[in-house]
């Protein structure tokens, strides 16, 4: 069985643009070389369609604000070739090879864990450099690839630094709850973090236990029952791990049912989501998240914020933008030190990689010899008046907390 | 190929010597898409010999892909036994589940919508089940080891090697359910079958034992799809059970019989092979189209396939119920007379 040279390719995109438009002159076949002076041609792997649209398209967002805030800060010029996922991992594939044959030099994506596998194997295959910028699976960089490096944080450090977040806001404003009730959303992401943080915490010395754990479904309409139910346990603090609906369900239920415990910590999405802080407003105030954030006081970060607001302003920063943008950078690095697009010159620059002036928490990027960057760090950030403000690591923060939060009768 | 015209012969040697050369003809992404194709049409042949065949809906087939993946992947990833052996306890373990199925849905007399609930239930029943089993990663997922070296070659008994060979292991399955079918359908059980599902009473009457039969069909059609579990285990050497086992996974597997034919041995080929690349091809004429300013380029088309898929299910259900195989049949003279035996 022969194998295909990877420089070998049609491009299918024009080949059917031009049949399209009638023209056959457009269906010849190009070939792709790799080398120096060239434009760098970045894959963006995302789930556009599907379940995770919503999320892929925001993420998206970021890789937008990288053309601008790069060249700014002298990085050569590059050009994005866009994929979507459908959501599949076996459509992850099939566009990974498609950009491949596209001739991208090297792909940055995917979001979710699966997809992002599939990807990864079809880089490894062709030996295509893969930034992976958002996948917290701990096998992605367990199975000895040599071509995927990636700057997103494990589930085990997201879990880990969750809690020597939490232990950090406890010291530093003496007040720490005795117990803990979780409200947690019944779907994969939801069941694995709830069993992950239920294990970890004695791991951890946490000075908390575990009153009750409460699953429900996320596309419920009515959380009165189990917002009742946790409020029943008297618990100190109201663990939460939610989507975006859900956590304004709950919020307002908790006002209504006038349940106003310690605070209210959440490692997951929805409770510091712009849209959650403006359907909530000053009751959407106060809850602490724990995430993997961008450190606000970097100057890249700042550089990024002001394309961003430019760009979309009636969005705030998110994880999405800041680790998408941060997958582009990496690459874009990766092909200045490299000066060629020649994919093992591209990965040898990978492995040398030493940005500190990033975006993302931490000391910046860096890959160990497996290729993930074990120095990133998770944030905790509070939503103060419609934003979000980094209140630990204290390097990184804008604010110090309020913990407990604020009753709901005594805000503004 | 007896009820075939000769040019019906002619362009059956025709796919068949084109899906033979494909690996050596076409991009490595064109051939990823053959392959999901043949995945699609082998898993559509096995659904549809339960619907088509006998009368039975499922709407929770994944169910049986799950079973076969996590079976075979789970030994081979905990025990080091070869797909070729684990085939055996992956297909076992599906058409016990499929037994079970269909006892309790024809024991209790459990018919129409009902069975296709019956199924979707116990689909997510699985998949909510390998969700909290820790022993299989749970909703952290089941990786399958694979190495650099295991990429390359073709090892049958492991299932590892280039990309070409695992098109060829899924061509091979999707000849084999096409021969196997044919075969069935062309016997008594075959007769019994579509006497079953025109009229359940009336074959009863006659002395066909309706739950024997329908017990044949829903085991073969889990033990076929179990098969095709293996593939997709060592193909994509991870599994999530939300995206394996999900309801999208098993509505999936009814599009290509549905678009092609209910019913037919051709149709879940035909329309799988019919919806993936002229998908696929749209997406390009969109990109194609924005690259040559016809339409704007930050207009967001980002979905454009999914949306054709829905409609062109929809518009077949209005306008070609039976499917597009029986209506190129007709209308290219493939076929001798009419029918959906082609």
């Amino acid at each position: 069985m022969t194998r295909k040279s990877p420089n070998n390719r049609i491009e299918r995109r024009k080949f059917l643009a031009g049949a399209a438009a009638g023209t056959v002159a457009a269906a010849v076949p190009l070939r792709f070389a790799h080398g120096q002076g060239q434009k760098l041609k970045v894959g963006v792997l995302l789930p556009r369609s599907g379940p995770q649209a919503q999320i892929g398209i925001d993420c998206q967002r970021g890789a937008d604000c990288a053309p601008e805030v790069l060249k700014a800060k002298g990085y050569p010029e590059f050009e994005f070739v866009l994929g979507d996922t459908e959501t599949k991992p076996e459509i992850a594939r099939a566009q990974a090879e498609k950009m491949i044959g596209q001739g991208i030099h090297i792909l940055v994506g995917c979001f979710d864990s699966g997809q992002t596998m599939a990807a990864a194997q079809v880089c490894e295959q062709k030996g295509i450099p893969f930034s992976v910028s958002i996948a917290a699976v701990p096998a992605l960089t367990e199975q000895g690839y040599k071509t995927v490096f990636r700057n997103f944080p494990t589930g085990p450090m997201i879990a880990a630094d969750s809690f020597n977040l939490q232990k950090a806001l406890f010291q530093s404003t003496g007040k720490a709850p005795q117990t803990v009730v979780m409200l947690h959303v019944n779907d994969t992401f939801g069941m694995s973090q709830k069993d992950a943080n239920v294990a970890g915490a004695p791991k951890f010395g946490m000075p908390y236990k575990f009153v009750d754990t409460i699953a429900y479904d996320p596309t419920a309409r009515d959380l009165s029952a189990e917002v009742r139910k946790a409020k029943a346990t008297n618990a100190d603090m109201l663990w939460v791990i939610s989507r975006l609906n859900d956590a304004i369900l709950i919020c307002q239920e908790m006002v209504k049912q006038r349940w106003e415990p310690m605070g209210i910590l959440s490692s997951g999405p929805g409770w510091y989501d712009v849209p959650f802080m403006k359907a909530l407003g000053k009751y959407g105030d106060d809850v602490v998240s724990t995430v993997p954030w961008h450190d606000p006081k970097k100057a890249t970060s700042k550089a990024l914020e002001a394309v961003f607001k430019k760009k979309f302003p009636d969005r705030e920063l998110n994880t999405n933008h800041t680790y998408t943008f941060e997958g582009v950078m990496v690459a874009v690095d990766a092909f200045k030190r490299a000066g060629s697009t020649e994919p093992g010159k591209l990965i040898e620059a990978l492995k040398k990689t030493d940005i500190k002036d990033n975006v993302v928490t931490g000391p910046g990027v860096k890959f160990n010899a497996k290729g993930q960057n074990a120095d990133i760090k998770m944030s905790a950030i509070q939503n103060r008046g419609g934003k979000n403000l980094v209140i630990f690591p204290a390097e990184a923060a804008q604010a110090k907390p309020n913990w407990p939060m604020r009753p709901w009768g005594k805000r503004g | 190929m007896s009820d075939l015209t000769a040019s019906g012969r002619a362009a059956l040697i025709a796919f068949a010597a084109l899906l033979l050369v494909l690996p050596w003809v076409v991009s490595s992404y064109v051939l990823s898409v053959a392959v999901i194709c043949l995945y699609l049409a082998y898993v559509g042949q096995a659904w549809n010999l339960m619907l088509g065949f006998a009368g039975l809906l499922s709407i929770g087939h994944a169910l049986f892909v799950g079973l076969g993946a996590y079976a075979s992947g789970y030994l081979f990833a905990k025990y080091d036994v070869p797909p070729a052996i684990g085939i055996v306890a992956a297909v076992a373990i599906a058409m016990l589940m499929g037994a079970v199925i269909g006892y309790l849905g024809f024991r209790f007399a459990i018919g129409g919508v009902y069975f296709a609930l019956l199924t979707i239930a116990f689909a997510e029943f699985v998949r909510i089940l390998l969700e909290h089993a820790k022993f299989l990663g749970g909703t952290q997922g089941l990786f399958l080891p694979v190495s650099q070296e295991s990429r390359r070659g073709v090892d049958l008994i492991n299932l590892r090697g280039w990309p070409e060979m695992y098109y060829y292991v899924i061509l091979a399955l999707c000849l084999g359910a096409f021969v196997l079918c044919r075969a069935l359908l062309e016997s008594r059980v075959g007769y019994y079958w579509r006497a079953i599902r025109d009229n359940p009473e009336a074959a009863a009457a006659v002395g066909v034992d309706i739950f024997r039969f329908r017990m044949y069909a829903v085991v073969l059609s889990a033990g076929m799809t179990g098969a095709a579990g293996v593939f997709r285990a060592f193909y994509d050497n991870l599994l999530f059970p939300d995206q394996v086992l999900n309801i999208e996974k098993s509505i999936e597997i009814t599009l290509a019989p549905i678009v092609g034919g209910v019913g037919t041995l051709f149709g879940p080929i035909f329309g799988a092979f019919v919806l993936t690349p002229l998908s696929e091809l749209l997406t390009d004429v969109v990109e194609g189209l924005k690259d040559l300013g016809i339409i704007a380029k930050n207009v967001k088309t980002d979905g454009a396939k999914l949306l054709f898929w829905g409609l062109a299910v929809v518009l077949i259900v209005l306008f070609k119920p039976t499917g597009l195989w029986p209506w190129v049949c007709r209308r290219l003279g493939l076929v001798k007379a009419p029918g959906a035996r082609s």
